[in-house]
């Protein structure tokens, strides 16, 4: 119990420096141009809204925002349906070679994106995928299955096999058991998957650069880094834009929490 | 018509063969018991019976109809769990409606068996709450409600009472019995208790090893048990077996154990088929009196090992010539550790290659 004091620092160290970069973030996006640019610098916006306006106008920060959230949420619907099913046979089934599969699964995940480019860039200009959103959402499908995959394995395979099983002898199909049983269990393992996909293909940048070069078609992070002009840094626009970007992640947390802590499976089986 | 009948079920695991071909018959309302230690293979053919797992080989049918090649849901069976398996995520009353609405039983159907169901078991006031927020024993009856609401053709236990206190564990078996009694089905039920399967079962399987050892009547079982097998592991404290070499002379069998000689007169010769070899002899502890009572019985010597009292009767450990004797006595005998004392045995149970000899008494 003595090391409370240096433990309860160490954490407090650890939020505060990975929230600092977003605080000042939020702090210079309540600035005006004239706080932003002051040497010393200064601590507290006097709570302008300027930069938010302009993002939202000037640089039409909501088209992007819905590019993004068309491309995420894709991303997330399509990947979660594939490793659904994927998971629980691996989980459950005695397939041959399983622990290769899931392993493979694993490598692919650790490719490095540039390693990819170029053959998905490829694939894409045949499929006439470029400068498309499902263009972006497949790669981004194929990235993010295997960690939805493996998180969802893992869940499904700490849910009790006898539950399956009384569902089988109450007289469900195997798909019948996954939809009134299995998945209303692993739904914990469905928010934290589908978050984590979410999130990354919300803040994916390189592949979106890469495929979607036409402004209509860009998402935030793309449409942010644009914000740059040739001579201008506007600092405050890009503040602005990465609050409005961050926020969604923020409520959809914040909103799945519940769902992702709260233990449907506790009582399951007794012991 | 026979309510289940099993026909040479062999099951392998990969390289391991579980189950060495299991034949028998349970009759229409039966209640069946599987015992045995756990491995020997009863669980696996209950989940055989149930269409969890298929057999390598035989061939299994549930009321005169074979179902080798029925899925579970079409075999008209329910199964009560080890571990309840009830649905966490719905309400007592949405677990027991799960497998008729499954069936596409009508809704009103549903809702009269739900009312049913509740008022034999006792379960109305559980009906709107989740599994979690039972205790043991309640999540145990709901898990039986959900079998008996669908009045299926065979029901199947797989050690129901194994995770309750002993407790309640004892008031169950008499209400699993009443139950059984009232709904006159058959019921095939799996446990390595001794207790619960001598009180439940109209017949007993007892099984080592994924081979059948003795099937009978539960006084059967304990009187004429098959072979060493089952003669140690009904009964409670186990039979004291001594394991021996015999004799066939004039008239009579010798069996001699250390510096022990006993004779039995003997008659049957054909029933050994050798003139001498290997034996195992038995005696339950409850066969051995202090006191001479009739003729006949033999008298042995010994001291006292340990003493267990139980309140209703005492288990005396006992030394022989180097080898162990348990007697079950009454506990109202002043016994202690050291003394000798003689004991007189009114039964013998003799078993040659694995078989029971039946003899008179010595």
């Amino acid at each position: 119990m003595t090391n409370r004091p240096a433990l309860i620092g160490g954490i407090l160290l650890a939020v505060l420096g990975s929230l600092c970069p977003f605080l000042w973030f939020v702090l210079t996006s309540f600035k005006s141009q004239l706080h932003v640019e002051a040497i010393p610098p200064t601590w507290w916006p006097d709570g302008s809204l300027v930069f938010y306006a302009s993002a939202l106008f000037e640089h039409r920060l909501l088209h992007y925002v819905r590019n993004s959230v068309m491309v995420a949420g894709g991303t997330t619907v399509i990947a979660l349906a594939v490793a659904t099913p994927a998971a629980y046979a691996l989980a459950r089934l005695q397939l041959p070679g399983k622990t290769w599969v899931l392993g493979g699964l694993l490598c692919v995940a650790m490719f490095p994106p540039i390693v990819i480019a170029g053959p998905i860039w490829q694939i894409l200009e045949r499929l006439g995928g470029l400068n498309t959103h499902w263009g972006l959402v497949l790669p981004y499908v194929s990235l993010t299955l295997p960690l939805a995959v493996w998180i969802l394995t893992t869940f499904f395979h700490e849910l009790p096999v006898e539950l399956e099983e009384a569902a089988r002898i109450d007289g469900c199909t195997t798909w019948q058991a996954l939809h009134k049983i299995m998945l209303p269990l692993a739904t914990p393992g469905l928010f934290t998957a589908a978050i984590l996909t979410f999130i990354y293909a919300w803040n994916e940048f390189f592949f979106a650069l890469l495929i979607l070069t036409d402004p209509e078609r860009q998402t935030l992070p793309v449409g942010i880094a644009l914000f740059q002009g040739e001579f201008i840094m506007p600092w405050g626009e890009i503040a602005a834009a990465s609050v409005v970007a961050t926020l969604p992640l923020i409520v959809i947390v914040l909103l799945f929490q519940r769902g992702i802590i709260n233990g449907l499976s506790a009582g399951a089986v007794k012991g | 018509m026979a309510g289940l009948e099993l026909q040479h079920i062999e099951k392998t695991f990969g390289r391991t063969r579980v189950l060495h071909g299991v034949s028998f018959e349970v009759g229409d309302g039966e209640f069946i018991v599987l015992l045995g230690p756990s491995g020997c293979g009863k669980s696996t053919l209950l989940r055989i019976i149930a269409g969890l797992e298929t057999q390598t080989r035989g061939s299994i049918s549930i009321g005169g109809q074979c179902v080798d090649d029925v899925p579970p849901p079409d075999r008209d069976i329910a199964m009560v769990f080890q571990h309840y398996a009830l649905y966490p995520h719905l309400t007592v009353r949405e677990n027991l409606a799960f497998g008729l609405t499954m069936r596409r039983e009508p809704k009103p159907v549903i809702e009269a068996r739900i009312a049913e169901t509740a008022a034999l078991l006792e379960i109305h006031d559980l009906l709107d709450r989740k599994p979690k927020e039972l205790s043991g024993g309640q999540q145990q009856r709901v898990a039986m409600g959900r079998a008996i609401v669908r009045k299926p053709k065979l029901f199947l236990f797989d050690e129901p009472l194994s995770n309750l206190d002993a407790r309640l564990r004892a008031s169950m078996r008499v209400e699993l019995k009443k139950l059984h009694r009232r709904l006159g089905a058959t019921m095939v039920y799996v446990t390595h208790d001794q207790t619960e399967a001598m009180t439940l079962g109209h017949t007993i399987v007892v099984m080592n090893r994924g081979r059948i050892q003795q099937i009978g009547r539960p006084e059967q079982i304990y009187h004429e048990p098959a072979n060493p097998f089952v003669a140690g592991f009904i009964g409670n404290p186990p039979m004291n077996l001594f394991e021996g070499s015999f004799r066939l002379e004039q008239r009579e069998l010798e069996f001699r154990v250390g510096d022990f000689t006993f004779r039995f007169p003997f008659q049957s010769r054909d029933l050994i088929g050798a003139d001498s070899g290997t034996a195992t002899l038995g005696v339950r502890p409850e066969d051995v009196t202090l006191e001479p009572q009739g003729s006949g019985h033999v008298a042995i010597t010994g001291t006292i090992d340990l003493v267990e009292n139980l309140g209703n009767d005492s288990i005396v450990h006992l030394m022989v010539k180097g080898q162990s004797l348990t007697v079950r006595t009454s506990p109202g005998l002043r016994l202690h550790a050291g003394e000798s004392i003689t004991t007189y045995v009114k039964n013998f149970h003799l078993f040659i290659n694995e078989k029971r000899i039946p003899l008179p008494s010595p």
